[in-house]
């Protein structure tokens, strides 16, 4: 399966999705005029990588900043991560900057919301 | 805890008027340094570009404009104290086709006379008689040990091929305002009527966004390019613990965002709607506003909504965030509404708004938000 990669911009996060490298990352600012566009790729991705996922998939978000409009597709991305735990081990990585309470808080309200194995870390 | 929910609103509107008539696009007051500088110069570049101006324009008007920048950086140390009134401020604007370029620091009083001395002789040289004394004063190396400050002067004259426009106004026993407008000749041979009126409505603005604490005023059409600008501009300016940058940022994108999915025009411009945009510091406080026109057929709903979300307690406001946040229905409607509930919870303060009506179609609102810097 081919791998999605989106370089990260001044308003948009960097994407790595390499199923063969067991590799999923999204990481960055987030704050696109059009998230819902911006993310459309990662979900058309996800939904083929969910015929045939590997064991274990390890999420990891290591985002510095994320706009309203891209923490609905964060939560949608993260729904769908639930729907993928069924066939293959799920574990999100959610990490935050020591200091950042704001991404802390999101984490750990995505945590409490999503019925995966959630660990939110500072890195 | 301050209250700010008293203070009328209304001057957004007011500022937002006097700047549309004038085009009076970015005011920026504050420190100045590299970063700050590097940043105006960017987005008037880029304005320039859109506004399709020929390259030999451009580099006129950013040539002016480094020398200006320079002036304030280097004179501003002139203040010892980090005193707000003795934040410098810096003006582009673009009106009946000329470009007008305005700076303003504060001065010391006893180098004022020099000053107006220095600027007199400088509008009294043509073109040639110019060039000459800049070669003179180059030659005799320092008029000024702050390092040619007088050149820079000169220069600026020389590029602009208009006289210079300047004011001085009195801060205290010590200081004044030196106010210098610079209005280059974009086209060989025109040239300006010496009015100073244009001055003088800075000075004015100048006034008012010092009493209100006013750090930075953007009014113009607000597009995800203008967001980005604006936001790399802040960034320097922010004081406080990366907790509170953080949430200014926060608040400061969601504030930009909103004007640019539910704001309108009055005129079609599908580069971005108008708007008005404000940074102040008040009573230990960071306050944030935005202005933009709004159909007064949504303006109830609105209303209904803020106050609603308003009213809300913590845990209350956070059930709430999660219910929009899931709701993938309204996903392509602009009534969402998350973006309201996060500036609340994030500014940790209440919504403070106003309609004002502009017509019978639309009218201007004005949103604040403001957060405690500690």
């Amino acid at each position: 399966m081919e791998a999605l990669l989106i370089e990260a911009t001044e308003d948009s996060p960097k994407i790595a999705l390499d199923a063969a490298n067991n590799l999923f990352q999204i990481s960055g600012r987030s704050l696109p005029e059009n998230a819902i566009g911006f993310y459309q790729p990662v979900f058309d991705w996800l939904q083929n990588y969910l015929q045939s996922p590997n064991t274990e998939s390890v999420f990891e978000f290591q985002l510095e900043y994320f706009n309203t409009a891209s923490a609905k597709q964060i939560a949608k991305i993260l729904l769908f991560l639930e729907k993928l735990s069924i066939k293959s081990d799920v574990i999100v990585k959610w990490y935050y900057k020591q200091d950042d309470v704001d991404m802390l808080a999101s984490g750990q309200r995505y945590a409490k919301l999503i019925n995966v194995k959630f660990e939110v870390l500072e890195n | 805890m301050a209250d700010f929910s008293n203070v009328d609103l209304n001057f957004a509107y007011l500022l937002f008027d006097g700047m549309q008539k004038d085009n009076l696009g970015y005011i920026y007051r504050g420190h100045f340094d590299q970063n700050i500088t590097d940043n105006i110069l960017l987005l008037t570049e880029s304005n320039l570009e859109k506004e399709e101006q020929s390259s030999k324009v451009r580099k006129r008007i950013y040539s002016i404009m480094v020398e200006g920048l320079q002036n304030i950086t280097r004179h501003q140390e002139d203040s010892e104290e980090a005193s707000h009134e003795y934040f410098g401020i810096f003006v582009i604007q673009k009106k009946e086709d000329k470009y007008y370029i305005t700076t303003g620091n504060v001065a010391d009083n006893a180098n004022i006379d020099t000053l107006k001395r220095l600027l007199e002789k400088i509008n009294s040289l043509e073109k040639d008689a110019l060039k000459d004394y800049y070669k003179e004063v180059l030659e005799e190396g320092s008029l000024s040990n702050k390092g040619g400050a007088g050149l820079g002067l000169i220069d600026m004259a020389r590029k602009s091929g208009n006289k210079l426009i300047y004011d001085f106004v009195d801060v205290n026993e010590k200081y004044s305002y030196f106010y210098l407008q610079t209005v280059p000749t974009l086209t060989e041979g025109e040239s300006l009527d010496d009015s100073n009126e244009a001055l003088k409505n800075i000075m004015g603005i100048h006034k008012v966004l010092n009493e209100a604490s006013v750090r930075l005023i953007f009014n113009g059409l607000f597009n995800q390019e203008s967001l980005l600008n604006l936001l790399a501009t802040i960034k320097g300016q922010i004081t406080g613990s990366e907790s509170v940058k953080n949430k200014v940022f926060y608040l400061i994108v969601e504030m930009l965002q909103n004007i640019i999915k539910h704001g309108t025009n009055i005129v079609p411009d599908s580069s971005g709607n108008p708007g008005l945009f404000l940074i102040g510091e008040k009573e230990g406080h960071y306050i944030i506003t935005t202005g933009n026109y709004i159909l007064n057929t949504k303006i109830e709903k609105l209303r209904t909504k803020i106050d609603c979300i308003n009213e809300l307690n913590e845990e209350e406001l956070d059930k709430y965030y999660i219910k929009s946040l899931f709701n993938f229905e309204i996903d392509d409607s602009k009534e969402s509404g998350l973006g309201i509930i996060d500036l609340r919870i994030k500014s940790g303060n209440k919504l403070h708004y106003t309609f004002h009506e502009v017509n019978n179609a639309v009218s201007f609102y004005t949103l604040q938000t403001y957060i405690l810097i500690k």
